[in-house]
């Protein structure tokens, strides 16, 4: 019925600019762009949150678009003349199918230029490589479902209070965009930390083989990007590639080297716990390492005060970082920096100066309503910890702002109902949802918990976020908990 | 979705004062709820209705054309055959039922009890105070003379009219000479203190009565205080009003005037419409008699039998402790929403709660009788009348 609904759409001016937005949007992955055409319909109303940005790329794809999209109509129009139908007949099937061929022939054009890319790639990243190999830096590799980049930056941050720590900035995490960061490396360089991005099974293994890692963190492993994998337990086995790499290099390690302690760091909190490896690799939670244990915790909008427990004296550290959920990942930095030789005093000069980075719990007070925004966190168990954070502000009126999660595959219904619970059961004031696939299973799980709040529907992010300032008051705390792209319905 | 009309401009001094409240907060928040079909009912200085959404935006009433766009705008008219319907006429019949009117219209035919009046004629549900507050709040004398039977504290005072003033000035002279300097000379049917001076002796008193009377035909010529602060009550509600903070204009000038409400403030006016760096709120001036200005404040609402919003402004005699009643405005320049926020009222809880008091109030009105059947029509030329 849509299709019919918005048939037009196909044959708006803004047609092809909506195709290359797209493909941009996906990163020029061509089965997701393909995935995107196939289950979308209304192809006019597409540059909701984002806009296409004319790069150079962008430029030559809508060209080619064009040129195709002319092209489409002439041959449709030419083969069906040739087959002894009234040309005007065949003029008016040319034009109506061009806009349905036109998608295809992009992504045969993006298959195409991927292919060409792949050797120049392999060019570069061998380049790459070989610098890395040289390198004498002490290189910690961070995979994980989520809070790659909280723990990469908490990292870098205790770090550098005792070593030359460098660390590629952004979501820099795919082979590429580390061989780029690789090029600027001075060399003298003591402590290398990189994120793993996983996109597709062999990802990790991938960049295992390219960066040669010596120590790994694992974050935990969840249903983000659960719709790509199929599986969480896909999903765990590509994240626990790093685990494998590791240990399959363990007996390569010197005698008497960091390594041969222990190969890693363990996040003991995910949804998905494999059999542990006490003897191979730390686990970490809220409860901190067996070195650093966590004593006391005090959360607050202001952030952490922690108290730990290190080789019999007390330490108390504060950070910048909000939620308990932050508590980990300090005390598995902790524990690698005075592994690494760092004292005590300087880890917590180092955990001092954590703060939350871009977009994940960043907190932001304006006319004296505290904005937290945690729009780059889309995955269940971030969701939760944030839940859990407002929870834990009884006494200010809470607002939970949400879109959902994205890419939660076949949990989507039971992930977003149990969202919906945690939120009733925290006794959020408000609850602030936008309409989309997933949203009413929150509605759903929030009236089974009885929720006694207010929710308050939207039709478009942009729309909430404009009429939150409205409504809000000194004092409020207001949760923006994820984005929601434009490619997904 | 339900229809607003917000109606704003008007044939008043405070015209483009009434566009700014109209946009920030009302139009904009009710935009921004997203549960409203808001629709900008603009009334030009001479009187001319225009609706076209196109105005939902204050940046329309900035552009250096905007005149000339509305001038090619069809103008509207009302229909109050079950309700209020605003129609476009034509050949194509266009035509909206309001469901609420927000009238955001400051001073004459607007926050006089004009406007509440056609309203009240179409039977539609409106926002803010009823045609007999409004008239007499918009009277600053007739609030006095209100005030002083229900003994509430009000300055001492003249007034006179135009005419009056014409035909024998000597007695009225003799009559403010009873008063004590500083004397404040005010145009009795004007807000945001358009026309308003203060006289601190006879030359100056005279030129502010030229003043007053340039802008208004009934004039107030009250006692000021000198040792004395100024502040202001913003009180919401129908049957079971409630108070914001008892603010502070803190002033810049001698007085608080037009420029300072609106403009000065170090550029602070920006989206609070109104200017959000001259006030201390909530006013320092004590608890007991925070209580006691608020005490008195309702007591004037409900005086004057407001509804919706109102604020009352009062001087405090810090040398005797006492405060009195200045003036009662139903219709306060952007609703005074930056002080309702800071009382924890959102701006969105603020429009919409007027929309709900609106409603609230016109089926508490479907309960009162206004007609009763009459034989009158049939005996008139009857057999009494043919005597």
């Amino acid at each position: 019925m849509n299709f019919f609904k918005y048939l037009w759409t196909r044959y708006h001016p803004n047609y092809v600019r909506a195709l290359i937005y797209m493909l941009q949007a996906n990163e020029y992955y061509p089965f997701e762009y393909m995935a995107w055409y196939h289950r979308t319909n209304d192809f006019y109303n597409i540059e909701e949150r984002k806009h296409l940005v004319y790069t150079l790329k962008a430029i030559l794809l809508s060209a080619f678009a064009w040129i195709s999209l002319v092209w489409s109509f002439a041959s449709s129009a030419i083969f069906i003349y040739w087959s002894q139908v009234p040309g005007i007949v065949a003029a008016i099937a040319g034009f109506i199918l061009a806009p349905f061929i036109v998608p295809y022939t992009l992504f045969l054009l993006i298959v195409f230029l991927n292919a060409l890319q792949k050797p120049v790639e392999a060019v570069i990243v061998s380049r790459a490589k070989a610098k890395l190999k040289r390198h004498k830096a002490i290189k910690i590799a961070v995979a994980g479902s989520f809070g790659k980049t909280t723990m990469r930056e908490i990292l870098k941050t205790v770090l550098s209070q005792g070593k030359r720590v460098a660390a590629p900035g952004g979501s820099h995490n795919t082979p590429l965009a580390i061989a780029r960061f690789v090029k600027t490396l001075a060399g003298d360089e003591e402590v290398l930390v990189f994120e793993f991005g996983e996109y597709y099974p062999g990802d990790i293994k991938k960049l295992c083989n390219f960066v040669e890692p010596n120590w790994g963190v694992i974050t935990g492993v969840n249903e983000a990007h659960l719709e790509r994998f199929g599986s969480l337990e896909k999903a765990a086995k590509t994240i626990y590639e790093l685990v494998d790499y590791l240990k399959a290099k363990s007996g390569s390690f010197s005698k008497g080297s960091l390594q041969q302690e222990i190969l890693g760091y363990v996040n003991a909190e995910g949804t998905y716990q494999p059999p542990r490896d006490p003897s191979s690799f730390v686990y970490y939670d809220k409860r901190g390492t067996p070195s650093w244990e966590v004593t006391t915790v005090e959360s607050s909008v202001n952030g952490l005060i922690i108290g730990f427990a290190y080789n019999g004296e007390h330490y108390q550290m504060r950070s910048r970082l909000l939620g308990v959920h932050n508590v980990g990942p300090i005390a598995a930095a902790a524990d690698i920096a005075s592994r690494l030789g760092l004292s005590p005093e300087q880890i917590g000069m180092g955990v001092g100066q954590t703060k939350p980075y871009e977009h994940r719990m960043q907190p932001n007070l304006d006319g004296g309503v505290t904005w937290i925004d945690d729009s780059y966190n889309g995955n269940p168990d971030g969701a939760a910890a944030a839940i859990a954070f407002l929870k834990s502000l009884e006494g200010s009126r809470r607002w939970y702002v949400t879109p959902g999660l994205v890419e939660m595959g076949s949990r989507k219904e039971e992930i977003h109902r149990e969202m919906g619970k945690k939120l009733a059961e925290a006794k959020i004031e408000k609850v602030v949802l936008i309409k989309n696939s997933v949203t009413p299973y929150i509605e759903e799980g929030l009236k089974a918990a009885g929720y006694a709040g207010e929710i308050l529907w939207y039709d478009f992010g942009p729309t909430a976020f404009n009429a939150l300032p409205k409504m809000t008051v000194a004092g409020d705390v207001v949760l923006l908990q994820n984005d929601w792209p434009d490619q997904y319905e | 979705m339900k229809t607003v009309a917000v109606m704003f401009g008007g044939r008043s001094a405070e015209h483009d004062v009434s566009i700014i409240t109209a946009h920030i907060p009302i139009i904009d928040t009710l935009l921004a709820s997203a549960q409203y079909d808001v629709w900008p009912v603009y009334i030009t200085k001479d009187g001319a209705w225009y609706c076209d959404k196109q105005m939902n935006d204050l940046s329309f009433f900035q552009e250096a054309d905007w005149q000339q766009k509305l001038a090619r705008m069809q103008k509207v008219r009302l229909n109050f055959d079950k309700g209020l319907t605003i129609e476009w006429p034509g050949f194509f019949d266009r035509h909206i039922k309001v469901d609420v009117a927000f009238p955001a219209m400051h001073g004459t035919y607007g926050e006089d009890g004009s406007l509440m009046g056609v309203l009240r004629m179409a039977g539609v549900p409106f926002v803010g105070c009823d045609i007999f507050a409004s008239a007499v709040a918009m009277d600053k004398v007739l609030t006095k003379q209100l005030l002083e039977a229900e003994k509430i504290p009000t300055p001492p005072y003249v007034w006179f009219t135009r005419g009056m003033w014409k035909a024998d000035p000597e007695t009225l002279r003799r009559e403010i000479k009873k008063l004590e300097y500083p004397l404040f000379v005010k145009p009795v049917h004007l807000g945001s203190s358009i026309g308003i001076s203060k006289a601190k002796d006879e030359k100056e008193l005279e030129n502010a009565i030229e003043v007053a009377l340039h802008y208004d035909d009934k004039i107030l010529v009250e006692q000021g205080i000198t040792e004395m602060i100024e502040v202001t009550l913003p009180i919401m509600g129908n049957d079971d009003p409630r108070t914001a903070h008892v603010e502070r204009p803190l002033n810049k000038t001698e007085f608080f005037d037009f420029n300072d409400k609106y403009l000065s403030g170090g550029g602070k006016k920006g989206q609070d419409g109104a200017n959000s760096g001259y006030s201390q709120i909530p006013a320092d001036i004590g608890e007991k008699m925070t209580e006691h200005v608020k005490e008195i404040g309702v007591k004037v609402y409900q005086t004057l039998g407001c509804t919706g919003i109102s604020r009352v402004d009062f001087i405090i005699d810090t040398k005797h402790d006492k405060a009195y009643v200045i003036e009662v405005n139903t219709l306060p320049g952007s609703l005074y929403h930056h002080n309702w926020k800071k009382a924890g009222v959102s701006n969105m809880d603020l429009v919409s709660g007027l929309v709900r008091l609106a409603e609230e109030r016109h089926a508490a009105l479907k309960d009162t009788t206004y007609a009763f059947k009459s034989d009158i029509l049939t005996k008139v030329g009857g057999a009494k009348d043919q005597k």
